[in-house]
């Protein structure tokens, strides 16, 4: 009995008990959550019966009028905008940023560094920031954009539905493009460069050096970052919060926003669980492929 | 001035020009702040105000109650890093010290248990709570649902400072007759303190400016954070943008200040953590 107790706190109890308890806290709240959200998902729920485990089964009643729901599928095609627009946008800025930053000069890490305060900042302030510099009478954008010539008259960014959604992304854009910038950076110092200056003696130009080192190089921490991508724009829920709120009339609406509001505004809990079982599954597969990407440094 | 100098002198002034450029977000929320509703609102816009005013600040602390809504980030932010760190420390380390089919199982588990949207899963978490009876502690619910979150961050970002500990340094704390208890905690944890520290700074950054939960347990204003104060006083057609921009200065200058004296730690903990 005392050699069983000691293993607490000198052998493999120990380690046990350090990976069982945050484990089990993990699994008791986001394992049942998933778990809890599926089940919600074929019941009936309403204001009645939240407070009650055993509800009536709905079958695959939710889905049914999830899918034919006349909203669906443009929010869902929003969603997908929303995530190759922002996708697309941060990892370019993001790679034009890192390659300007590997030019080594004094200061270059402390001024790239500074960059983040973007991603650092809370997502709702982020949004109230943009939702202020992209106001149709009185933004700065606009006035920029119209003296640069770029646009004629005001755009009225957040109730014009062609342009909604893309003021949620350009926000979205700023939020993650020096996280993009700094884990590139990351991939680019770990190139050798001999490989440049033997490619260089070669005869290859900078463009070509890009195309046949830089990229097949990087492919690792590209894929990483691309998954890490579509993982975090997935996640973005308070720039709409704080820009459109999903308006006007759901045009800038995504799918992680739209199953709040059917939960939390139309009080339509069973609507909003089954969204999120759609869009967890898409989650998971996008994990799927971080940690297939990542894997090789994992096993270490 | 030699070549070098020169070509260092257009880089750096480059480089600040994107940073002006990058960061000019920022700077309009500040300027916007000390102007007055009118100077806010002057076509063409002021990019530099020669009539700076303060009296926004106060203005907006005593009108919207700041001292409350800070106070309760502060609150929500401390306990979850608290309960992340406790937990979160000893998970990341027994990832780091072993290979084995259940270790990478359990490693798995954090990094697919990392990716979960925080709106896709309040719904579930918010019915549960609320049969449990959690949600009659808005603020605690809001605490345990964002160290749920936010652990297998923590857990990915300190695993890899553990891996960083030359365990031959544990090894001969063994030898000399420590427990492994005591090795752990007199040897192993005090080297591991800086990635501890610098992970969880960033997570109290997120964990301060956290919304979708407290938006959703906490209905009563007098536990709100700031985030939830922020957005109950943008409204849909407000006008006030020089206050709002008063009161986004005072929630974020505090963040943006330790970000800046830590930056250097902050970015590389986060680079040696994400991609491993």
């Amino acid at each position: 009995m005392r050699n069983r107790l000691s293993t607490l706190w000198d052998g493999r109890g120990f380690d046990i008990i350090l990976i069982g308890v945050p484990l089990a806290f993990l699994i008791l709240i986001s394992g049942a959550a998933i778990l809890y959200n599926v089940i919600m998902s074929f019941q009936e729920v309403d204001m009645f019966s939240l407070g009650s485990i055993i509800r009536p089964f709905a079958g695959l009643e939710n889905y049914k009028r999830i899918l034919s729901d006349p909203q669906t599928w443009p929010i869902f095609g929003n969603t997908l905008i929303f995530v190759l627009g922002s996708i697309i946008g941060q990892f370019v800025l993001g790679f034009g940023l890192a390659l300007f930053f590997q030019q080594k000069f004094p200061g270059s890490t402390y001024i790239r560094g500074l960059f983040l305060v973007s991603w650092v900042m809370p997502g709702l302030v982020a949004g109230a920031i943009w939702n202020w510099l992209l106001s149709g009478d009185f933004g700065v954008i606009n006035y920029i954009l119209i003296q640069l010539g770029v646009i004629d008259t005001q755009i009225f960014w957040r109730s014009n539905p062609d342009f909604a959604l893309w003021s949620v992304i350009i926000a979205n854009i700023w939020l993650g493009t020096s996280f993009n910038m700094i884990l590139l950076s990351v991939g680019l110092s770990a190139i050798p460069q001999d490989l440049y200056e033997a490619a260089a003696l070669d005869g290859a130009g900078p463009l070509r050096r890009f195309f046949t080192i830089t990229l097949p190089m990087m492919r690792a921490t590209i894929g990483a970052l691309l998954s890490l991508g579509l993982i975090f724009t997935l996640q973005q829920f308070d720039l709409f919060a704080s820009i459109t709120n999903g308006g006007p009339n759901n045009a800038s609406n995504v799918a992680q926003y739209w199953a709040w509001q059917l939960s939390f505004n139309e009080f339509d809990f069973a609507g909003g669980a089954t969204v999120s079982v759609l869009m967890i599954v898409i989650v998971v597969v996008a994990a799927a492929f971080y940690v297939r990407s990542t894997r090789g440094e994992v096993r270490g | 001035m030699t070549n070098q100098s020169i070509r260092n002198t257009i880089l750096i002034a480059c480089a600040l020009a994107l940073a002006v450029i990058y960061l000019f977000p920022l700077y309009w929320m500040y300027v916007t702040a000390i102007k007055t509703s009118s100077e806010a609102f002057a076509s063409p816009p002021i990019f530099i105000p020669t009539h700076a005013q303060w009296q926004n600040f106060v203005d907006v602390w005593q009108s919207r109650g700041m001292g409350s809504y800070l106070w309760n980030s502060l609150y929500i932010a401390t306990l979850s890093v608290i309960v992340i760190a406790a937990l979160g420390s000893g998970c990341a380390y027994v990832l780091a010290r072993y290979r084995s089919v259940w270790i990478d199982v359990g490693l798995f588990l954090i990094l697919m248990l990392q990716v979960l949207p925080s709106s896709l899963m309040v719904t579930p978490i918010f019915v549960g709570f609320s049969q449990l009876g959690i949600l009659d502690y808005p603020r605690l619910a809001t605490v345990l649902a964002i160290s749920a979150k936010s652990m297998p961050f923590f857990v990915v970002l300190v695993r890899a400072t553990f891996m960083s500990v030359p365990m031959e340094l544990e090894e001969a704390a063994l030898v000399d007759g420590n427990s492994r208890m005591g090795a752990f905690f007199h040897i192993v944890l005090p080297l591991a303190r800086n990635g501890i520290l610098v992970s969880a700074i960033l997570i109290y950054m997120q964990a301060f400016g956290e919304f979708v939960y407290s938006k959703t347990f906490i209905s009563d204003a007098m536990y709100q954070p700031a985030s939830v104060g922020l957005n109950t006083f943008m409204g849909p057609n407000t006008v006030e943008w020089d206050k709002i921009m008063a009161y986004s200065s005072i929630y974020v200058t505090p963040i943006l200040a330790v970000f800046v004296l830590l930056q250097r730690k902050i970015v590389s903990g986060l680079t040696s953590g994400a991609l491993k």
